[in-house]
């Protein structure tokens, strides 16, 4: 059990920006009853934010203890291929807002099938072949430290960014953080759904944060960490919970949903074929999409969805969908894509190249 | 008869034509669906290909396109859209290759169908089924000459999907088209089994139409029926024909067998009636009166014999006509009692006040009244016969009424056969019933009985539809 966190350890030391000690960590929620039974859950998700989900579902299922595995997304990716190809172990459950990664292991025949009311009751584009299962669909958003950056400057879309970074160059070199998305599997699947949803703009966005030195971090509480330190100012694609969460904690970090377009994350799930524990896992997938379960991310982890009105405190529409905004990211084949060698590793090069050409 | 007999021998023996027709129609038909489904199956199966194989060859162009060649290396840029159109069968997996001009895989499954020949993928685009990952899946492969100096050549993309949308479909086509073919071959069994019942109609009325027929009636049979079946109707006709000679043979041997023995009989009578009886011992002349019984019993059914005879040959030749019931009642009352009858007897005849008019032959129908009368006289009246006609309904009735004891109704379907006598009456009613009734019968009428109550005595019964005209 502490072998991964070492092997994370010596990722976090390697890699060029420091991560946060958060991530990486096992935590066990005690069933409240006698113990009968352990599922393990191995996920891309701040134990804090699933915690509620879990609570909640022990109260359904009080002789159950779970255990939670908190993982940077590539590195769950990397042990769950591993574990597929040699029939091994690893958790079971899976979940990562990293659907490309989950979408690939499916592909990849190492995950098992799961059908229920709850499944059938999902939109098609929420589940695939019944084995990956989008359950919490959150926008990426714009996050900005009010005490530091003037009303006029906030931006509210992707162009606002590249202007604005034009316009004062000075003010906010050093001041931007984003995703690395050599690092983090959910940043690069973000920018890779940037660069097809608004290539020019994108385009623009990268050129702008390349001369203005953006910070990048693994993850998002690192990037949080550093606008609530007052290092950054602004912070680009931030996942919806945690910037809410942010906001929580810290009522100058106002969230902003970009105007022109949003993309929406699904946080997805996964049986992985060595489940030990498939049935408890399949219970935990159906609480989760349950509207119990959906009540309570919605209300106490995860705080936004594609489909409620946004909590209070955040800019943007009044409905992500119907406005047009929000544009999901499909569950489906077509992440394949983005999960393509030669095509990641491209991607990740001309931007690493973007940014690196300009550090100084 | 003995052609009923036989007929419901073959039905009950072998199998209904309808059930046979209806067999072997099923069978072609269950033949014919599973062709049909077969090659729905078929079908089913190229269209899937040929829809499936689209969606791999417009995915693998897509993947070429985005292969690109930047500071003499080629790289590629792999569209989602390519995934996207896969997509299109959702919950298929997608396994591909990008092969390189020097033989080297640039990106995606190296695994991939890594000993299939890509060269013909050169000339167009080539399809073919192999298993991979233990998973059956089909491959598309599409080539491109790449035009570059330092790394020009052919570069090949192969995408493979598993087949379950593909099944999905051909299940779902079959299926459909199972249920189409079923349908009609229910339908088609319906229609034929109601077309061989309808086809089967005139079958089933000529059988019927035999079996109705009176037994005695041996008239070729004048009935409309298919051409199939004419060649039936035609030899049963030929047999009926055949018969009726026969009986008319039979007939005229009796009749002239019956007019033989007269003679001889009238000579016979005549000379018992001159033997002298004071000459005799009693003993004797008790034997000579049993002689003129038995010789005036013979002359008597020898007698109906002939009248039988007549009477029959009439209804073959005679034309009917209308006649006054009464007026034969009369005549045959008249001749029926005889002058010579005990005067304790007390006989009476009662008319109707209206005529009653009857299609028939006049003499056949006074023998037949006559037959009756004398039968009551001979076998039944003690004191009183009493002999009406009345009008009842659509029916004229001739009833003779007498004081005997009558005939047990036990016995009543017997007497009207020929040579059949009532077991409880003494001697034999001879032929007088079966005249009467073979002559009411041709007059589509009837003989019937009416038991004795204390009110009224032993009554014969002939009932005589009354001519259409008069009942109108």
């Amino acid at each position: 059990m502490l072998k991964k966190p070492l092997l994370f350890a010596a990722l976090v030391l390697l890699s060029p920006v420091h991560a946060s000690a958060i991530e990486g960590e096992k935590t066990v929620f005690q069933s409240p009853g006698a113990e009968k039974s352990r599922l393990v859950i191995n996920g891309v998700t701040d134990a804090d934010a699933i915690k509620p989900l879990i609570l909640d579902f022990q109260q359904l299922a009080p002789d159950v203890t779970v255990e939670f595995n908190d993982y940077v997304s590539n590195d769950l990716f990397r042990e769950a291929e591993r574990a597929c190809s040699t029939g091994q172990n690893y958790g079971d459950l899976l979940i990562s807002s990293s659907a490309d990664q989950l979408v690939k292991l499916a592909n990849d025949g190492c995950a098992i099938p799961h059908s229920s009311a709850e499944t059938d009751a999902l939109a098609s584009w929420a589940n695939w072949r019944n084995e990956v299962f989008g359950f919490v669909f959150e926008p990426a958003v714009i996050v900005y430290d009010a005490s530091r950056v003037p009303q006029a400057d906030v931006p509210r879309s992707h162009a606002d960014i590249a202007d604005l970074l034009r316009r004062k160059p000075e003010d906010y070199r050093n001041r931007i953080g984003t995703y690395n998305i050599q690092l983090s599997g959910v940043g690069y699947l973000l920018a890779f759904h940037d660069a097809l949803q608004a290539p020019t703009i994108y385009g623009r966005l990268l050129e702008s944060f390349s001369r203005a030195e953006v910070v990048t971090g693994c993850c998002n509480n690192e990037v949080l960490d550093q606008i609530a330190s007052g290092r950054l100012r602004i912070a680009y694609n931030i996942l919806g919970s945690y910037a809410y969460a942010a906001f929580l904690k810290n009522p100058n970090l106002r969230v902003v949903i970009p105007r022109d377009y949003a993309l929406i994350l699904p946080r997805a799930a996964l049986i992985p074929v060595k489940s030990q524990q498939t049935d408890l896992a399949r219970r935990f997938i159906d609480y989760l999409l349950s509207s119990r379960g959906k009540t309570v991310a919605r209300e106490k982890a995860f705080f936004l969805s594609e489909d409620d009105p946004l909590p209070e405190g955040v800019e943007g529409p009044a409905s992500l969908i119907e406005s047009g905004i929000g544009r999901p990211i499909r569950i489906g084949p077509a992440l394949l894509a983005a999960q393509d060698r030669a095509t990641r590793e491209r991607f990740i090069r001309n931007w690493t190249a973007l940014f690196t050409a300009l550090d100084p | 008869m003995a052609l009923v007999i036989n007929w419901c021998l073959m039905t009950k023996t072998r199998r209904s034509l309808f059930y046979r027709l209806v067999v072997r129609v099923a069978l072609v038909l269950f033949v014919g669906a599973a062709v049909l489904i077969t090659a729905a199956w078929f079908y089913a199966k190229a269209a899937a290909d040929e829809a499936y194989d689209r969606l791999l060859q417009g995915a693998a162009i897509q993947i070429l396109d985005g292969l690109s060649v930047e500071d003499g290396r080629i790289g590629i840029n792999l569209p989602p859209a390519a995934f996207e159109l896969l997509g299109q069968a959702p919950r298929d997996r997608i396994f591909y290759r990008v092969v390189l001009p020097d033989g080297l895989t640039l990106t995606g499954y190296d695994d991939l169908a890594p000993s299939v020949d890509l060269t013909p993928a050169r000339s167009g685009p080539v399809f073919f089924s192999e298993d991979y990952r233990n998973v059956p899946l089909r491959i598309g492969i599409v080539g491109r000459a790449i035009s570059e100096a330092a790394a020009g050549g052919w570069a090949y993309v192969l995408v493979g999907q598993t087949t379950e949308a593909r099944k999905e479909f051909v299940t779902e086509l079959t299926t459909r088209a199972l249920v189409i073919v079923l349908i009609m071959s229910a339908l088609a069994l319906a229609g034929t089994a109601l077309a061989i019942r309808y086809s089967l109609r005139p079958v089933n009325q000529l059988g019927d139409m035999l079996l109705r027929r009176d037994p005695q009636d041996l008239t070729p049979l004048s009935v409309a029926v298919p051409g199939e079946l004419s060649p039936f109707v035609d030899s049963i006709n030929h047999f009926m024909r055949r018969l009726d000679e026969r009986v008319r043979l039979l007939q005229r041997f009796i009749a002239d067998s019956a007019h033989q023995i007269r003679t001889p009989l009238t000579a016979l009578s005549a000379q018992v009636s001159l033997i002298h009886e004071d000459a005799l011992s009693d003993n004797d002349r008790r034997h000579l009166e049993r002689v003129k019984d038995r010789a005036g019993e013979l002359a008597h059914f020898t007698g109906q014999l002939l009248n039988h005879a007549m009477v029959i040959h009439r209804f073959d030749s005679a034309q009917l006509g209308p006649l006054d019931v009464t007026e034969i009642a009369r005549k045959a009352f008249r001749a029926a009692v005889p002058i010579t009858i005990d005067p304790d007897t007390v006989v009476s005849f009662e008319g109707p006040d209206e005529t009653l008019i009857v299609l028939g032959d006049g003499l056949s129908l006074r023998e037949a009244i006559v037959n009756i009368i004398d039968n009551s006289l001979r076998h039944g009246t003690r004191f009183k016969l009493d002999v009406r006609v009345l009008k009842r309904g659509n029916f004229a009735l001739v009833e003779v009424e007498d004081d005997g004891p009558g005939i047990p109704p036990a016995d009543w379907g017997q007497v009207t056969k020929r040579f059949v006598s009532s077991k409880s009456g003494s001697g034999s009613s001879g032929l007088g019933f079966a005249i009467a009734s073979e002559v009411a019968i041709a007059l589509r009428g009837g003989l019937s009985f009416r038991e004795k109550t204390p009110e009224k005595g032993f009554t014969v019964v002939l009932e005589l539809p009354l001519h259409a005209e008069m009942t109108s």
